[in-house]
């Protein structure tokens, strides 16, 4: 493959066959075809398959951390879970009424240790992130985006809709336009820091000669984990941040 | 639309996906979230069982504390009282036996002086005695043979009386 790119002799399809060569070394769980086709339609197989061991995980940890709490002598992983309970349970409190905000803190805590978990198992060698692609961000974006409006029909009734037309019927459009561009902007945020990630990792793989690589060219892959870790955490943040504020601007009064 | 999708590479895997997280949101809320809040809950308790506990105590030392101040007052003003009766009776105690002292000694300054008083009478009536017979013996030295007893007697005698209203 390698020889065929230097028979084309131009550096993008010279990076490009690069990338497949380090994504065929590293396809060690035999996802051939980036999209299945299936009776339920085209499906990205890896991808649902990483879902599938991210959510075992998300349980398990979850599941681990919550057996047999004891309120006197709280065990680390006890700690860790009720720590970040109550970081979230924070978080919405301070956006929100804490009566409507019991109503999405399930869903906020769910969300972040599933964009968590996700976003740092890729990071893993020869895994994916869920959130590496598109078809997971903008999923679980349109999901956030749909609660909201149905969130504010509950909460406000008819009059949710009143913010369409105000502060004149003239800013319609553009209000509509704000509205779509929240769960989009919310999907390519996280999809593309996740998967830019990713290609980063494979592109230092291959970048870098394997004698290069032990004698240090391992460093910068070193850098780029840590700071793909850090990314990680933030991106799950963020997407849970945004999901807490949306929700807040959809269900409080608008304050005038 | 359809290029768009094409091109971002969408298809069935983003309902999966919806599908997948909202099976994981329901087992999480069924199998781990009530277990947190409920400890949770257990644990804002025992802090406010505790914060309560603890003001309930400091309450009430304030009040054994005053109850023991009071008591301390108390103690104290009758520990005064105690020592202003026994300074009087101390003060009573010694006025009197001043007083007995005084007449004690009074008493005995009075048999002292009538003992003088008698001594002196004794002892003026035992001189006059002495001078006489003194006087006699001086007066026969002297007159020896040209007296008889009886003038030198009487002569003494006058000589005596003088003597006598002298005041000695």
């Amino acid at each position: 493959m390698s020889a065929e790119a230097a028979a084309h002799g131009a550096g993008g399809e010279a990076s490009a066959s690069m990338l497949d060569q380090v994504h065929h070394a590293l396809n060690i769980w035999g996802f051939h075809d980036p999209v299945t086709i299936t009776g339920l339609g085209q499906l990205n197989l890896k991808t649902i398959v990483m879902t599938w061991v991210v959510m075992l995980l998300v349980i398990l940890f979850t599941v681990s951390a919550t057996r047999s709490m004891k309120v006197d002598r709280p065990s680390k992983l006890q700690l860790m879970v009720e720590e970040l309970f109550q970081f979230l349970r924070g978080l919405v409190n301070d956006n929100l009424d804490p009566k409507k905000g019991a109503s999405i803190m399930v869903l906020v805590f769910s969300l972040f240790i599933f964009l968590l978990f996700s976003n740092l198992w890729g990071l893993v060698p020869s895994m994916m992130s869920p959130t590496a692609d598109v078809n997971t961000t903008l999923g679980m974006a349109i999901m956030v985006f749909v609660l909201t409006i149905l969130l504010g029909i509950k909460f406000k009734g008819a009059g949710y809709f009143k913010h369409f037309v105000q502060p004149f019927v003239f800013f319609l459009p553009l209000v509509i336009v704000e509205e779509i561009a929240k769960p989009i902007t919310l999907a390519f945020r996280l999809y593309g820091n996740i998967y830019a990630g990713e290609v980063l990792i494979a592109v230092l793989l291959g970048l870098i000669p394997l004698g290069a690589t032990i004698f240090g060219g391992f460093i910068a892959s070193v850098i780029w984990l840590g700071f793909s870790i850090f990314v990680g955490f933030i991106q799950a943040f963020i997407f849970t941040m945004l999901t807490i504020a949306y929700t807040s601007q959809a269900v409080e009064e608008a304050e005038h | 639309m359809g290029s768009v999708v094409q091109a971002l590479g969408l298809n069935a895997t983003l309902v999966a996906q919806i599908f997948n997280f909202l099976i994981l949101l329901v087992f999480l809320r069924l199998v781990v979230y009530p277990p947190i809040v409920k400890i949770l809950e257990q644990r804002q308790e025992a802090i406010q069982g505790n914060v309560a506990a603890a003001q309930e105590e400091r309450k009430q030392a304030e009040e054994l504390r005053q109850q023991y101040l009071g008591d301390m007052q108390k103690a104290k003003e009758e520990a005064n009282e105690v020592i202003q009766k026994a300074t009087k009776a101390a003060e009573d105690e010694s006025r009197s036996i001043i007083d007995a002292a005084k007449q004690e000694a009074d008493r005995i300054k009075e048999s002292a002086l009538q003992d003088i008083e008698r001594e002196k009478e004794k002892a003026v009536s035992e001189l006059r005695e002495q001078v006489a017979s003194l006087s006699i013996l001086v007066a026969s030295k002297v007159v020896d043979e040209k007296i008889t007893a009886d003038v030198q007697r009487d002569l003494i005698n006058d000589f005596i009386k003088e003597a006598g209203d002298l005041p000695c």
